[in-house]
C-alpha cells in the first residue's frame, strides 16, 4: 500500500494540471484492490491459479512496458528482448543457488545487470540506424542462448534447479504476486515518467525522423542506448522472480523467441508508444492464451494465431487499440494514461 | 591438408549461404523490406522437398524445379495482398519487419502443428557419397547443392545485367524515386523482386532438405545467420553479400573444426557485432540514408 501512495505524488505533478482527478482516484483504487486481493487467498485458499495468472500478467506488463520504451517511444523494435529476462533470471538464480541470497533481494540488482548488458550491447549495435539494430538483437538472443546452452557451470541446456521458497502451499504465490506487482508498477511508472520528460520527447522525435532529431541537437545515439538499457531493467527484475518461482534455470524457459514475440505483440496490440498500451495488450494476450489453452489445449497452432494477430494489427490497426480509439476520439478516460 | 579440406567444405557451404542471403538482399535492396520470414519459408520449402522425396520419391534436386516456381508465385501473391497496404507509410520499414515476423510465426506454428517438431532430413542416395580428389574430398550432395546455387546465382546475375527488367530492378535498388521518375514501373519491379526473393528461399529450402536436419523452429537460427550475413555485407549490396557469405562460411567451418560444431553459428553473430562496432554500414555498404 505504501508503494501505491508513493506513486501518487509523482502522478499529481502532471495530473493536477488536467481535470482527470476521477481517473486518478480510479487507478489508485484499482491498485488498492490489487494489493488487497491476495487476502482472499490467505483466508479462503484455492485461488492459487488466479494469483498465478495475475502475477504472470504483471510479469508481462513489466516486460512489455519496458520494451515499449525502446520499441514504442524510440521506434526501434528489439526482437531479442527476452535476453534481459534470461540475464535477470540467471543472475539472481545463480547467486541464490551458490550464495543463498534471496532473489527478492537481488532482483533490483538483476535489473541493473540487465541494464548494463543493454547499455553495452546498445553501444555496439545502435551505432547504426534502422534495421541493422533489430537484426542484431535477434543475433544477440541466439548468442545468449548458445552461451547458456553450453555453459557447464550453469547446467547447460539441461539447466540447474534452485531451492524452493520455504512457504506452505497456501502462501507460496504471495511474495511473487507482490514482487511482480511492484515490478509492473515500477515499469509503468517509469514508462509514464519517460513519456513526459525531455528524454521521452527526444525518443519520440527519433521515432519520427531521426535525421531531423539529430539536427535539432538531440544526441540520438546516446538517447537510443539509454532507452535500450532502461527498457531491459524490468525484464531483468521479472526474470529474477520468475526463476525463483519456477525453481529452475533453463535456457528454454527464458530464451524462446516466442517470449520476445509476445512482448512485441502486447505492445503493438495495445498501442505502441502509449503508456497504457502494453498493459492492456499484456492483459488481453495473456487472457486470450490462457483461455485458448484451457479450451482447446496447447498446440503449435497457438504460435500461428499469434502471427495472425500480428498481421491483423499491423496491417489494419497499426496504432493498436489505444491509438485507434484515440484517433476516433473514443478512448475512455480510464485508459488514457499518457 | 586438413585445413585446406575444411576451407573447401566451407566454400562449398558458402555457395549455398550466398543463394539464401541473396534472396534477402534482393528484397531488401528493392523494397527496403527486412524479410524476417525468409528463414521460415526456406524451412517450408525444405518440408515440401522432404515430403516430395519420402512420399512420392521425387529427388529434392528435381522437386526444386517445382518448389522454386511455386514459391515465386506464392511470393507474388503475398506481396500483392500485404505490402501495397503499407507502402508510403512513414514507418514502412518497421511495419514490414513486424509483418514478416508475423508471417514467420504463422508458418512456424502451422508447420509445428502439421509436420511436428521431429528433426527431418531427406536422404537421397548421393547424400552419403563423396567425391575424392587425391587426398581431398567433397560430399556429393554438397557438391550438387553448390552447383545448383552457383547456377541460380548466375541466372540472377544474368537477369539483372542483361534484361530490361533487370536494369529496372537495379535502378530501383539504386534510387527508388529516381527510377520512378524515369519511367520504371516500381510497383511491378517490386512484385517480381519479391517473387524472385521467395523463389530463392524455396530453392534454398530444397537444398536444406538434404544438406541439414531441420525442424519448424530452426528458421530463427537460419534467419539470424542470414541477416548477419546481409548486414555484414552492407544491406542491399550483392557483392557484399556474396563475399561475407563465402568468407564467413569458411571461418565458421574452421571454428567448427577447432572448437566443435556447436560454436560455428557464433562466428556469424560475433562478426556481425564486430562489424557493427567498427563499420556500422557493413563491409560494402554505402551509408544508408533513409528517404
Amino acid at each position: 500500500m505504501a508503494e501505491a501512495q508513493a506513486m501518487h505524488p509523482g502522478d499529481s505533478t502532471v495530473a493536477s494540471k488536467t481535470p482527470l482527478e476521477g481517473k486518478k482516484i480510479f487507478l489508485i483504487l484499482f491498485l488498492v484492490v490489487l494489493f488487497i486481493f491476495p487476502v482472499f487467498q490467505v483466508i479462503f485458499d484455492g485461488l492459487n491459479y488466479v494469483l498465478h495468472i495475475m502475477l504472470y500478467m504483471f510479469m508481462y506488463i513489466s516486460m512489455a512496458s519496458g520494451w515499449n520504451i525502446i520499441g514504442g517511444y524510440a521506434g526501434y523494435s528489439s526482437i531479442g528482448h527476452n535476453v534481459f529476462f534470461a540475464v535477470g533470471g540467471y543472475f539472481s538464480g545463480v547467486i541464490f543457488a551458490y550464495l543463498g541470497l534471496s532473489p527478492f533481494l537481488t532482483a533490483p540488482v538483476a535489473g541493473l545487470v540487465a541494464m548494463i548488458i543493454g547499455l553495452l550491447f546498445g553501444l555496439i549495435s545502435l551505432r547504426t540506424r534502422g534495421p541493422a539494430f533489430l537484426m542484431s538483437t535477434l543475433a544477440l538472443a541466439l548468442v545468449v542462448r548458445l552461451l547458456f546452452d553450453n555453459w557447464a557451470l550453469l547446467g547447460g541446456s539441461n539447466g540447474m534447479s534452485i531451492p524452493l521458497i520455504d512457504l506452505p502451499q497456501q502462501y507460496l504465490k504471495l511474495p511473487f504476486y507482490y514482487g511482480m506487482l511492484l515490478t509492473a508498477m515500477a515499469a509503468v511508472y517509469t514508462s509514464y515518467r519517460i513519456k513526459h520528460s525531455k528524454f521521452g520527447l527526444g525518443l519520440r522525435a527519433i521515432s519520427q525522423d531521426e535525421t531531423k532529431a539529430e539536427v535539432a541537437g538531440i544526441n540520438t545515439r546516446m538517447y537510443k542506448i539509454i532507452a535500450f538499457g532502461v527498457s531491459g531493467i524490468f525484464a531483468g527484475m521479472a526474470g529474477a522472480l520468475w526463476a525463483y518461482l519456477l525453481t529452475y534455470l533453463r535456457p528454454s524457459i527464458f530464451l524462446e523467441l516466442i517470449i520476445a514475440a509476445d512482448l512485441i505483440l502486447m505492445s503493438v496490440v495495445g498501442g505502441k508508444g502509449t503508456v497504457a498500451g502494453p498493459v492492456l495488450g499484456a492483459i488481453l494476450i495473456i487472457g486470450y492464451s490462457e483461455f485458448s489453452v484451457s479450451q482447446f489445449g496447447y498446440s503449435e497452432l497457438n504460435i500461428a494465431v499469434l502471427g495472425i494477430f500480428f498481421l491483423i494489427v499491423v496491417l489494419f490497426f497499426p496504432q493498436g487499440i489505444i491509438g485507434t480509439l484515440r484517433e476516433h476520439g473514443k478512448l475512455p478516460k480510464i485508459l488514457d494514461w499518457d | 591438408m586438413h585445413t585446406l579440406q575444411t576451407v573447401i567444405l566451407g566454400l562449398a557451404l558458402g555457395g549455398v549461404y550466398s543463394l539464401m542471403a541473396t534472396g534477402l538482399t534482393l528484397i531488401f535492396g528493392v523494397m527496403r523490406i527486412v524479410n524476417l520470414s525468409h528463414g521460415a519459408f526456406m524451412i517450408l520449402g525444405a518440408y515440401l522437398a522432404y515430403f516430395g522425396f519420402t512420399l512420392y520419391n521425387i529427388d529434392p534436386l528435381l522437386s526444386l524445379f517445382i518448389v522454386t516456381p511455386l514459391f515465386f508465385f506464392l511470393g507474388i501473391i503475398i506481396y500483392k495482398s500485404i505490402f501495397p497496404r503499407i507502402t508510403g507509410s512513414p514507418r514502412f520499414m518497421e511495419m514490414t519487419i513486424l509483418v514478416a515476423f508475423g508471417m514467420a510465426l504463422i508458418l512456424e506454428g502451422a508447420m509445428g502443428k502439421y509436420f511436428t517438431g521431429v528433426y527431418r532430413s531427406a536422404n537421397p542416395s548421393y547424400v552419403t557419397d563423396s567425391i575424392q580428389f587425391g587426398e581431398l574430398f567433397i560430399p556429393t550432395g554438397q557438391l550438387y547443392a553448390t552447383i545448383v546455387s552457383i547456377v541460380l546465382l548466375g541466372l540472377l546475375w544474368a537477369f539483372l545485367n542483361f534484361s530490361r527488367l533487370g536494369y529496372a530492378t537495379r535502378a530501383t535498388m539504386q534510387n527508388r524515386d529516381a527510377a520512378q521518375i524515369v519511367g520504371v514501373n516500381v510497383e511491378r519491379v517490386s512484385t517480381i523482386s519479391y517473387g524472385i526473393g521467395m523463389a530463392m528461399a524455396g530453392a534454398s529450402g530444397s537444398l536444406i532438405s538434404f544438406l541439414f536436419t531441420f525442424f519448424p523452429n530452426k528458421h530463427w537460427q537460419w534467419i539470424a545467420i542470414l541477416v548477419s550475413l546481409i548486414v555484414l555485407g552492407g544491406l542491399g549490396s550483392f557483392v557484399g553479400t556474396l563475399i561475407s557469405a563465402l568468407s564467413l562460411a569458411v571461418i565458421a567451418s574452421l571454428v567448427s573444426n577447432w572448437f566443435g560444431p556447436v560454436w560455428s553459428p557464433l562466428t556469424f553473430f560475433l562478426s556481425l557485432f564486430i562489424v557493427l562496432l567498427f563499420r556500422p554500414q557493413g563491409l560494402f555498404g554505402k551509408k544508408l540514408e533513409e528517404e
